[in-house]
C-alpha cells in the first residue's frame, strides 16, 4: 500500500541566488566591452607592504624617539623578521625585556642603537646588554 | 637512494609563542594553563627542571609556583594557531612534501634534498625557522618516520647535538637506543611499555632487536611495525593531505555551575555557534548532532546526571541557526531541573563536504523553523567575525557570559587583531 502524502510541496519562497563576478562581462549579444581586454587583478597591499607572510609581524609604535624617520605614535609598523639586520636598517629588538625600535649603526667596530630625535640618547651595544633582534622594519603605515 | 625523514618538533610550543611578544619572560620558570585555568598543559625548561609535570592541577603545585614566582598564562589558541601557520609555511620552503603532524610538528621529505650534509641542512632549518617566527625547534633525523622521531628526542634531550640529530647511521642508531626507555618510543603506550617490561624488554634496541613477527603474535601489528620502522625500513608513509574533520566536538566546563535552563540554553548555543564556524571554515555539512550536558563528577555529595541526545538531520547543514535550534529541541528533552550542571557540549558528525551534491529537504519542512538555511548570511557573518573577532553572534547565546570558562591571564591576540598588536617603543 501506498503510504499518504503527509506533507504539501510548497514553492520556496527564498529562491538561492548565484553571485556572478562582475568582469564576466556580458557577452552573450551585442558588442564585447571594448575594455575586457585590458581586465587586470586590482591592486593588494598585501603585496607591496609583505614580502615574507610567514615572517611579517605588525607592530603598534608608541613614544616620539623615532620622529625623525618618520615613526610618530600610533602608527603600525610592518615587520620583516626575515631580513638581515644590516646597519642602516630600523630594528625592532628586544632589549631588556622591551621591543624596542631604532636605527641599527655600527661606528668605530661598535655597534649602536640610534634614535632619530635629537631628545633621546642614542644606546651603545655592549657584551653585558640583554639584547636581540627581533626583527626589521620595512614600512611605516601612519594615518594622516 | 636511502630515504631521509626529519622530524621537526617545536621547542616548548604554547611558552615559545607567548615568549616571542614578551621577552620579558625569557629565561623565567613560565608554564601555560588549561581551559578553565585548571592544569599545566605547557612548561618553559625551567618549568620542567623544577619537576612540575604535564597535566598537573595548578592548585596541586601552589606552592612551587609561589617559591619559584613561575609566571602562569591561559591558553590563547588563536595566536598558537598562527604562529603555527607560520612555523609550517616556514618548513615548506625546505622540502618537496611535507606532513603537518601536529600543532607544533610536521615530518619532512628530505630525501635526495641534502645529500652530502644532512646536519647542516638541519641547522639551516633550524635557524631559518627560528628567525623567521621566533620559536625555537629541534630537528630529528632518520630513514624513517619512527626514527625521525627518536632522533628528535634525543635532539631536544641532548645539548651537544645542537638540536639536530641524524640517526641514518646504524652504529650511532645503536648506541643511543640501547640508553633511551622502550616507553620513548612513537606509538608505545604505557600499557604496551609495561607488557613489554614484563617480557624483559627495556629499551628501545631491546625492541629493535626483536623479530618482527614475534612481536606482531604477542602484540598488535603496530608494534611489529615499530620494530621495523626501528631497524629502517619505512612502513609509514607521509600524509601529506590532512583530511578533513569526521567529527567536530566544542564543549567546555563552566566557570561556575548553571542550574536553570536557559542559561544552559545560552552555553549550548555558544559551543553550537563555535563548532558551526569550524564547520564552515572546512567547507562541510553536518548530518548528524549530538548533545550532552552534565554535572560534575568531582562533587559526589551533589546528585549526578549526565545525558546525551542525538539527531539525525534530513537534510545536512552549515546553518548556525538550524544547529543551534535543533540542540534546543535536543536540550528540552533531556534538560531535568535540580541539578548544578558543570559541563555542556555539541558533537557533529556525518560531516561531508559541502560541493556534495545535498540531499535536499523537499518534504520535510517541519524539521526546522528556517526552512532554506541562508548561506549568504553565514559567509558574511564570517567575513565580518574574522575582521572583527566576536562582532557578530546569534542572539540565543544571549549576554551574560559569566558562565564562560575562566581565562584570567590570556595574552593579547598578538598577530590577529588589529586592536591587539604588540607595542614596541620609540
Amino acid at each position: 500500500m501506498l503510504n499518504p502524502i503527509t506533507k504539501i510541496l510548497s514553492p520556496c519562497f527564498n529562491p538561492i541566488r548565484v553571485l556572478i563576478p562582475l568582469f564576466n562581462g556580458k557577452v552573450a549579444a551585442g558588442f564585447p566591452s571594448p575594455a575586457d581586454d585590458y581586465v587586470e587583478k586590482s591592486l593588494d597591499l598585501n603585496e607591496l607592504l609583505v614580502q615574507k607572510p610567514a615572517a611579517t609581524f605588525f607592530v603598534r609604535a608608541q613614544g616620539e624617539s623615532m620622529l625623525g624617520a618618520g615613526i610618530h605614535p600610533n602608527d603600525i609598523l610592518v615587520v620583516d623578521r626575515s631580513i638581515e639586520p644590516v646597519p642602516g636598517k630600523i630594528v625592532i629588538c628586544a632589549l631588556n625585556g622591551e621591543l624596542t625600535v631604532k636605527r641599527l649603526e655600527r661606528q668605530n667596530e661598535q655597534w649602536h642603537l640610534k634614535a632619530e630625535n635629537p631628545a633621546y640618547a642614542d644606546i651603545v651595544i655592549h657584551e653585558e646588554l640583554d639584547m636581540v633582534i627581533w626583527g626589521v622594519v620595512t614600512n611605516v603605515i601612519h594615518a594622516v | 637512494m636511502q630515504a631521509l625523514i626529519a622530524l621537526v618538533d617545536c621547542n616548548n610550543f604554547y611558552v615559545s609563542c607567548e615568549r616571542v611578544f614578551r621577552p620579558d619572560l625569557m629565561r623565567k620558570p613560565v608554564a601555560v594553563l588549561s581551559n578553565n585555568d585548571g592544569c599545566i598543559v605547557a612548561r618553559s625548561q625551567e618549568v620542567k627542571d623544577l619537576g612540575v609535570k604535564m597535566g598537573v592541577p595548578v592548585f596541586q603545585i601552589k606552592e612551587i609556583i609561589n617559591r619559584h614566582n613561575i609566571q602562569l598564562l591561559s591558553s590563547n589558541y588563536t595566536l598558537y594557531a598562527d604562529m603555527s601557520a607560520r612555523v609550517m609555511s616556514t618548513l615548506e620552503e625546505f622540502a618537496p612534501s611535507l606532513e603537518i603532524y601536529s600543532i607544533d610538528e610536521a615530518f619532512l621529505n628530505l630525501t635526495g634534498v641534502c645529500p652530502k650534509d644532512p646536519i647542516a641542512y638541519g641547522q639551516r632549518i633550524r635557524k631559518a625557522v627560528q628567525r623567521a617566527t621566533g620559536i625555537p625547534v629541534c630537528v630529528g633525523m632518520g630513514p624513517t618516520k619512527t626514527l625521525a622521531k627518536l632522533a628528535n628526542f634525543a635532539a631536544k634531550k641532548i645539548k651537544k647535538t645542537g638540536g639536530v640529530l641524524n640517526l641514518s647511521d646504524p652504529m650511532r642508531r645503536e648506541k643511543l637506543m640501547r640508553l633511551v626507555p622502550v616507553g620513548e618510543v612513537w606509538g608505545i603506550g604505557s600499557r604496551t611499555t609495561a607488557k613489554l617490561n614484563q617480557l624483559g624488554i627495556y629499551t628501545v634496541w631491546d625492541l629493535a632487536t626483536q623479530p618482527s613477527q614475534r612481536m606482531q603474535a604477542q602484540f598488535n601489528v603496530t608494534v611489529a611495525r615499530t620494530v621495523l620502522e626501528l631497524n629502517g625500513t619505512a612502513c609509514m608513509d607521509l600524509e601529506e593531505i590532512t583530511p578533513d574533520k569526521q567529527q567536530i566536538v566544542c564543549s567546555r566546563s563552566f566557570s561556575r555551575r548553571i542550574t536553570e535552563y536557559p542559561e544552559l540554553s545560552q552555553a549550548m548555543a555558544e559551543f553550537c555557534s563555535r563548532a558551526a564556524e569550524k564547520l564552515r571554515k572546512q567547507h562541510s555539512v553536518t548530518g548528524c548532532i549530538t548533545i550532552f550536558i552534565r554535572t560534575s563528577p568531582f562533587n559526589p555529595k551533589e546528585p549526578q546526571y549526565q545525558r546525551a541526545a542525538s539527531i539525525k538531520l534530513a537534510a545536512a547543514t552549515q546553518d548556525t541557526r538550524v544547529i543551534i535550534g535543533t540542540a534546543n529541541r535536543l536540550l528540552e528533552a533531556i534538560f531535568r531541573q535540580g541539578y548544578n550542571y558543570q559541563k555542556c557540549g555539541v558533537q557533529l558528525s556525518h560531516i561531508q563536504p559541502q560541493s556534495l551534491t545535498r540531499q535536499r529537504d523537499v518534504f520535510d519542512f517541519s524539521d526546522h523553523d528556517l526552512r532554506i538555511e541562508n548561506g549568504a548570511l553565514m559567509t558574511t557573518i564570517d567575513q565580518i567575525n574574522r575582521r572583527f573577532p566576536k562582532a557578530l553572534s546569534i542572539a540565543a547565546t544571549g549576554f551574560d557570559k559569566t558562565w564562560k570558562a575562566k581565562a584570567d591571564r590570556v595574552s593579547p591576540c598578538y598577530t590577529t587583531n588589529w586592536r591587539e598588536l604588540v607595542c614596541a617603543h620609540c
